[in-house]
């Protein structure tokens, strides 16, 4: 069981008062340690659905689910999830947000607190400790969600379009970031966007899924060496495929 | 001093101007009716005034000052209301949580929530003695207010902050304290402002039946029985502007205390 993520026909369908709706169909995949997977797919096609179920926030209607060889259970595993909408909590300040994970995790009070501002650092926040979540930008907020996923030093990080609201300079600032990170720390990502360059610049293989119901229409490795030249002929090739298998999927819709 | 802080004190002296002036209005209107009715049983203001004084230097029959009955009915209010934040609180908290739980007593909890305070004097002078009847009697007014705007604290608590947290390995335990009862806090702060008001408001009906002729409220049933209207005022008035102190200081503690909310100006 040397996987980190192991989706085995999985399905999930949600009650909507009488009728019901089929999110995810029959999808299978897998992640290794230590890869950097990115998922692609239409909007609403199931890939917050998806990661839930990989955190363990709901189980599959179907199928089979492990993560590190055994159902997921955040109580037992460490997750660094990064949520999509604003999850941070507004009466706590930045650098007690940070502190939030580590809390959960029993660390001790000045350990919290050294762990926490490293970690602001590191999204380059130094500084902003002391505002509240709502004196900070949206861009601020999604930095402040990432600084306290990596504070508890998490074996599998999700996350879910965690830079779609950052400016053109600070999305690739942290994407660089989060590439150092993965390769010093040996972290296992799997990463959910809607933008297909990103996936070519971070991923060392691109999921891409079809629409609702979703499965797996393709899988794609990219080979290239990181730090990856975005106006390379290679890289933009890769782009092209993935654009071209993302359009198919955007046309039923 | 720049234009805007000018501005502000200039907005101040005018509300202040304003607040002052309806002030006088009340106290020109009292004066008209009083001379117009000519009733003994219908003071005007300069009695009240003198029956304030007395209390507050001589005291009142029995030689209890002003300052004595309000201590006093002070402290049966904030023991009750004690009582109904220890109870409140709790049980909203538990019923915000547990909806079924919460399904199952609503028939019980929501008729008796409308009985008045006054109604549930016969039973607890038959049931509790001394303290515990002006405790029982405030708690009814504390206890429902709190306990409603706990639960609609509970229920406005965000999804998403509660699986955040699941994410990270929180329990059921660290999820109360520290996601649903933070995230409450504003709404039971404000049930609780509104209880302590409620509870402060039975306090007449609660000294109708403690043993003691000390409190704001026996202040006034004593005078009433006596027909002396000025003094039975002045407790009024006690009441009023103390319950109004009570209610600013738990705003001014809930503006201390949310800093973190976003302040919505009109
Ligand atoms: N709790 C739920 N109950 C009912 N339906 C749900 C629930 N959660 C999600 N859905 C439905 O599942 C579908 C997929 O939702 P999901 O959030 O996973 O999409 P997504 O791929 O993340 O979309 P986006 O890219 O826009 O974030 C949607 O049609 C949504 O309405
Ligand atoms: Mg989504």
């Amino acid at each position: 069981m040397d996987k980190a993520i192991l989706l085995e026909s999985v399905s999930k369908k949600y009650d909507v008062g009488s009728s019901s709706l089929k999110v995810i169909e029959d999808l299978t995949f897998d992640v290794n340690k230590n890869e950097f997977v990115c998922v692609v797919g239409p909007s609403g096609c199931g890939k917050t659905t998806l990661l839930r179920i990989v955190a363990g926030l709901e189980p599959p209607s179907s199928g089979r689910v492990l993560v590190f060889g055994r159902p997921p259970d955040p109580k037992i595993q460490r997750f660094g999830v990064i949520f999509q909408e604003d999850s941070l909590l507004p009466w706590r300040t930045v650098l007690g947000n940070v502190e939030f994970g580590l809390e959960i995790q029993n660390y001790q009070e000045a350990e919290r607190e050294r762990v926490a501002k490293t970690f602001l650092e590191l999204v380059g926040l130094q500084g902003f400790e002391n505002y509240y979540p709502h004196q900070i930008s949206g861009g601020m907020k999604k930095r402040v969600a990432i600084a306290r996923a990596l504070a508890i030093d998490p074996d599998l990080i999700l996350m879910d379009e965690p830079f779609a609201d950052l400016d053109a300079q600070t999305r690739s600032l942290m994407q660089r970031e989060l590439l150092k990170i993965w390769s010093k720390l040996n972290k296992t990502v799997l990463f959910i966007t809607h933008n297909v360059e990103e996936a070519v610049f971070l991923a060392q293989r691109v999921v891409v899924l079809t629409k609702r119901p979703s499965r797996v229409k393709q899988i794609i490795d990219i080979d290239l060496p990181y730090p990856r030249a975005r106006l390379s002929p290679p890289f933009i090739s890769y782009r092209e495929r993935i654009l071209t298998a993302f359009h198919e999927e955007l046309e039923g819709i | 001093m720049n234009v805007v802080s000018m501005r502000k004190l200039y907005s101040r002296l005018q509300s202040l101007l304003f607040a002052s002036a309806s002030v006088i209005v009340f106290f020109i209107l009292w004066e008209l009716a009083a001379s117009y009715l000519q009733s003994p049983y219908f003071p005007d203001p300069y009695s009240v005034l003198k029956a304030f004084i007395t209390i507050i230097t001589v005291g009142d029959i029995d030689g209890y000052t002003l300052a004595w009955h309000t201590l006093m009915s002070l402290e049966r209010v904030l023991l009750g209301f004690a009582v109904g934040s220890a109870t409140g609180v709790p049980i909203g908290l538990l019923l915000g949580i547990k909806p079924t739980l919460k399904n199952a007593v609503t028939p019980i909890i929501e008729p008796i929530r409308f009985i008045p305070p006054i109604a549930w004097i016969p039973l607890s002078i038959v049931l509790l003695i001394g303290m515990y009847r002006y405790v029982f009697l405030i708690w009814v007014g504390v206890f429902f207010p709190v306990l409603l705007d706990t639960i609609a604290g509970v229920k406005r608590t965000s999804i998403t902050l509660i699986q955040m947290a699941r994410t990270f390995g929180a329990d059921n335990k660290n999820i109360i304290t520290k996601i649903i009862f933070p995230s409450s806090l504003p709404e039971i702060m404000n049930g609780l402002r509104v209880g302590l008001g409620v509870g402060w408001m039975c306090i007449v009906a609660a000294e109708m039946i403690g043993g003691e002729p000390v409190g704001l409220g026996r202040l006034i049933l004593k005078y009433a029985n006596l027909l002396q209207i000025d003094t039975v005022i002045v407790g009024m008035i006690t009441i009023g502007l103390v319950g109004l102190a009570m209610n600013y200081f738990i705003l001014f503690l809930e503006k201390r205390m949310f800093r973190w909310r976003v302040e919505i100006r009109a």
